[in-house]
């Protein structure tokens, strides 16, 4: 019987050769995307989930008021881990990670800016990064260990055995390699190429034990069978504990290794999503694209019922039960789903690394995994079995009776399902539409948005290895040779904000006050060189006012906060050390530009935390031409490291990465969905126009015209469109609506898109129909009445 | 073989209400050939579906081979058809995507027919219809004669104890048409009983009994001579 079946199937696919195209593509097409989608929600939830020891392992958080707000966040002081380990008896270990560090790695003459952190040595006691080479037990104890992941060994030693080599640290201290580390996975939060020891930072002179400084994430591995909340109310008061200056109210506490990634959006101290939301959004578009390409075989087999009734009607005279037919037709589905899986493997395998560049994640297919084509063939039964389901169950219902007297018409009422199931399908293209519209309206608005400064031709290089002491040298060279046209160093990049304080101290302050002031600081000249606006005072000039080291310049959000009248001259003090307004500046976007700029404190020159050095380029000359003489006058002054610089717009442009990823994704669904939608759109009005060659016979022998014929041929299927677009407008304004309250600096939902959502999809939808439209209108009504 | 007692069946619509078989009696022995005649619209059809068990009907009594069978479900009437009745029709209904040989062999699948032994019993019956030739032709490719010849042997694959024929010379020339009665004729003679729908006087002539139908009633029957 499954022959008979199988051979019927075939048939019928090779017989109809465009509904088999259609319904193989759009299966093919669908099952891809949501293949696609499918990884990269696997690769989210599996995020660290790896390490042997998760079910132990926490981050320490705290919860505390500021700005009137409870907030949480996971730098904490660097004592904090050997205090947790003494006071608290549930941990087992607590280790250390410091921020990510960029070292220059000397190898002979090899020289490389590396990534990696220094962190405890227990590390990959509590972490389950294996080690190819090493002991990962004792690997950071001794010496001056340092480990590298396996690319970097390559990187660094070619293909020798990198174990016991020596490397050179920013060209003075020297680390004995011993360990190589597997290279990391694609899912862990982790980002580093070594690993150095905690002494490293002591020996820097970075390390510190004060209560005040949250500088460092503190990860803790509890002991087997301890309890998690015994642990955790333990280490609650610890930060009060220790630092008698804070709030009572501070409370720390422990983050599972099971939440990091999805869960660690904080309101008002609270868990509120997060990447979770995503998750769920992505798993929902995945379901609907499946859907959608199911939708088209469902509604292209049911329009052609007719075609398959008379098969039904024979087979249940010759004895065939309902459960016999449903088995065949869902076996046909299954079939075509099984072409259409075989494709989509295709499309997968050309797709996979662009969709990986798009969503900034390393995916991949282990082909060669059994587990993966099990799934597949799953995964495939299952499109199957839905997209088969109600043609199914539709067609094997037909009473032979009526269908084999040849009289037989499938209904045509008001509301079937196959009309419900094309406002579906279009329901979700519009919605995406309209969504991909306001995303990039909102991006365009962010990015239109003054950032109040100027950011063409500057340039900023980090302060390394003897360019700090140079730095008047080069400051000098770059100006007189015309390279840059004002030159500043900072603390951080203008695009970035490494440093905040409420602990700013002014006349008249509130004792109460916690704002949280933006921390920058520059030597001179940040005026000229970022040009800023200056709405009183002056900039930094070290040679007319030498005072000008323990100046301050203040936005004007700070001068507002800080409620200063005559804020010029005033003293304002950050931890004990006494600064003077020099000048007022209008607001600057340090950060994300789609949030109000904080209030801001740029300290002078004795604040001395300079990392930074910016130069605006001089636009007589070529970019090119600058880049090369300020590399010479770079390499002069600090021989030992590259020249490594960026351009400060093309960094600000990263601010929207995300969104603008948000958004090409979104534009990618819609196009998808549109695509595939009109697939199906056009398979039925394909037999739209062969059931009614009769009637458009008809009547063009009575006079009609073919706009006539084509527009009654179209108007049944715009309907639906324009019923969908009804449909998905108040749904896409609510979750536009939702999605937008993010942002505080944000767009506001233009009717017009509404309007252009409507046109495009409605203009794509006729442009789909009206070719099959056409072609039937012009056919000549004595050949269609023929066919009577 | 089959009774058939005060059978009712109408047909619904919102606005329309058809009685097609209106307390209708009729009884078929087994071995008899009868014709159903009768105006467009009087029921023949219905009453033929509903002997096929592809219609229930409304109400009334319908013994199959002394078993009560208008209340079966789906399920038991389609085991029953399967085993009991072979259909001929009007417009032949073989099924455009198999060939003449696997259009024959369909009924033995549904009765569980072992392969080897499917492909003797198709063989054999196609050879005794003379269309062994075309058995791997498609329907579209054979005359309607011949459609019709497959459509018939189709039916008597099974060797069912009652033939169902729905007009099957309607769409037939009289050379084809006469080849087809003969055929029915035959089997009759082998001992299978034939129930036959019929507007055509000279095919009911084949028949031993005409049942003269109007208006969902038996009015008169004829015994042939």
């Amino acid at each position: 019987m499954i022959r008979n079946f199988f051979k019927i199937a075939l048939r019928n696919l090779l017989r109809n050769k465009a509904f088999s195209f259609i319904n193989i593509s759009g299966l093919a097409i669908g099952m891809a995307a949501t293949t696609l989608i499918i990884l990269w929600i696997q690769n989210e939830v599996s995020y660290d989930q790896f390490h042997e020891k998760k079910d132990r392992i926490y981050e320490a958080w705290n919860r505390a008021v500021f700005s009137g707000k409870l907030q949480c966040w996971n730098t904490t002081p660097k004592i904090l881990a050997r205090t947790t380990e003494k006071d608290v008896p549930e941990v087992e270990r607590a280790v250390r990670v410091n921020w990510p560090s960029n070292f220059l790695f000397s190898v002979g003459e090899k020289r490389l800016t590396v990534t990696g952190n220094i962190v405890d040595t227990g590390f990959l006691q509590v972490f389950s990064f294996p080690l190819l080479k090493g002991d990962p037990k004792t690997a950071l104890n001794n010496g001056s260990p340092i480990l590298l992941t396996e690319t970097l060994a390559k990187k660094l030693f070619a293909d020798d055995n990198a174990m016991g080599k020596v490397i050179k640290i920013d060209n003075k201290d020297n680390f004995t390699v011993t360990g190589i580390l597997k290279d990391l996975p694609n899912n862990t939060r982790f980002k580093f190429e070594y690993l150095l020891p905690w002494q490293y930072l002591s020996k820097r002179g970075e390390d510190d034990s004060t209560w005040g400084n949250n500088s460092t994430r503190t990860y803790v591995l509890l002991k087997q069978n301890a309890s998690f909340a015994s642990a955790n109310s333990k280490i609650k008061g610890t930060k009060v504990k220790y630092d008698k200056d804070e709030d009572p109210k501070w409370e720390m506490f422990l983050y599972p290794i099971s939440r990091w990634r999805l869960y660690s959006n904080f309101t008002n101290g609270k868990e509120d999503g997060g990447l979770i939301e995503f998750v769920r959004l992505f798993a929902i578009i995945a379901a609907f694209i499946l859907l959608i390409a199911c939708i088209n075989f469902m509604n292209l087999t049911t329009a052609r019922s007719e075609k398959r009734a008379k098969e039904v009607g024979i087979r249940k005279c010759v004895g065939a039960q309902k459960r016999s037919l449903v088995v065949q037709f869902i076996g046909e589905s299954i079939l075509l789903a099984f072409i259409g899986g075989l494709i989509a493997i295709f499309i997968l395998y050309i797709s996979l690394p662009p969709f990986g560049e798009l969503t900034d994640k390393k995916l991949f297919i282990d082909y060669a995994n059994p587990i993966f084509w099990l799934l597949g063939l799953g995964f495939i039964i299952l499109t199957g079995v839905i997209a088969g389901s109600y043609p199914a169950f539709f067609l094997s219902s037909f009473n032979p009776s009526t269908v084999l007297k040849g009289t037989f018409k499938a209904a045509n009422a008001l509301i079937t399902p196959r009309k419900l199931l094309v406002v579906l399908q279009f329901t979700f293209a519009i919605i995406l539409i309209i969504c991909t519209s306001i995303v990039k309206q909102q991006i365009d608005h962010a990015q239109g948005r003054q950032t109040g400064y100027a950011k063409d031709n500057l340039v900023y290089h980090h302060l390394t290895g003897d360019l700090e002491k140079n730095y008047q040298l080069v400051k000098n060279e770059l100006l007189s040779s015309g390279v840059a046209k004002a030159v500043t160093k900072t603390g951080s990049p203008l695009t970035q904000g490494w440093s905040d304080s409420w602990g700013f101290e002014w006349q008249g302050k509130d004792p109460n006050d916690k704002t949280d002031f933006d921390r920058f600081c520059a030597d001179e000249n940040l005026g000229n060189t970022a040009g800023l606006t200056f709405v009183k005072g002056r900039d930094f000039d070290l040679k007319s006012f030498p005072t000008d080291s323990s100046g301050v310049i203040l936005n004007e959000s700070a001068a507002k906060a800080m409620n200063l009248k005559d804020p010029i001259g005033q003293i304002v003090k950050d931890d004990h050390v006494e600064y003077h307004v020099v000048g007022i500046i209008k607001d600057f976007i340090l950060q994300s530009p789609y949030y109000p700029t904080k209030p801001m404190i740029i300290e002078g020159a004795k604040a001395n935390w300079f990392n930074i050095i910016h130069f605006k380029l001089n636009g007589a000359n070529s970019t090119a031409d600058n880049l090369k003489k300020a590399e010479a006058i770079f390499k002069k002054y600090n021989p030992q490291y590259p020249f490594e610089y960026n351009f400060v717009d093309e960094e600000y442009a990263q601010k929207f990465k995300s969104e603008k990823r948000t958004g090409t994704l979104a534009a990618l669904f819609a196009a998808l969905t549109i695509f595939i939608s009109c697939l199906g759109l056009f398979g039925l009005a394909t037999y739209m126009a062969e059931n009614r060659v009769k009637e458009i016979g008809v009547r063009k022998a009575l006079g009609a015209s073919v706009t006539g014929i084509t527009a009654l041929l179209s108007k049944d299927f715009l309907k639906l469109v324009m019923i969908s677009f009804l449909v998905a407008c108040p749904i896409a304004w609510w979750m536009m609506h939702e999605w937008l309250q993010k942002y505080p600096y944000r767009v506001s939902i233009q009717w017009s898109v509404f309007v252009f959502a409507g046109c495009l999809s409605f203009l794509i939808s006729l442009f789909t129909v009206s070719y099959q439209s056409i072609k039937a209108a012009i056919v000549s009504p004595v050949k269609s009445l023929r066919t009577e | 073989m089959i009774k058939i007692t005060d059978l009712e069946k109408i047909y619904r619509t919102e606005e329309v209400e058809t009685v097609a078989l209106n307390k209708l009696s009729l009884e078929v022995k087994e071995g008899e050939f009868v014709a159903i005649m009768g105006p467009s619209g009087c029921g023949k059809s219905t009453l033929l579906n509903i002997v096929g068990l592809l219609d229930d009907p409304d109400s009334g009594s319908f013994k199959f081979n002394g078993i009560e069978v208008a209340k079966f479900n789906e399920r038991k009437r389609a085991d029953l058809r399967k085993r009991n009745i072979g259909f001929v029709f009007q417009s032949f209904n073989l099924i455009d995507e198999l060939t003449v040989f696997e259009n024959v062999e369909l009924p033995l699948i549904y009765t569980g027919v072992k392969s080897s032994e499917r492909k003797k019993r198709v063989e054999e019956v196609l050879d005794k219809m003379q269309i062994m030739h075309r058995r791997n032709h498609y329907p579209q490719q054979l005359s309607g004669g011949q459609q019709q010849r497959v459509a018939v042997a189709r039916a008597v694959v099974n060797r069912p104890k009652l033939i169902l024929a729905d007009e099957p010379t309607g769409n037939l020339d009289s050379h084809n048409g006469n080849e087809v009665m003969q055929l029915l004729t035959d089997l009759n003679e082998q001992g299978t009983t034939i129930v036959m729908v019929t507007h055509s006087e000279h095919d009911a002539r084949y028949s031993h009994r005409i049942v003269r139908m109007l208006d969902g009633q038996t009015v008169l029957e004829n015994i042939m001579v």
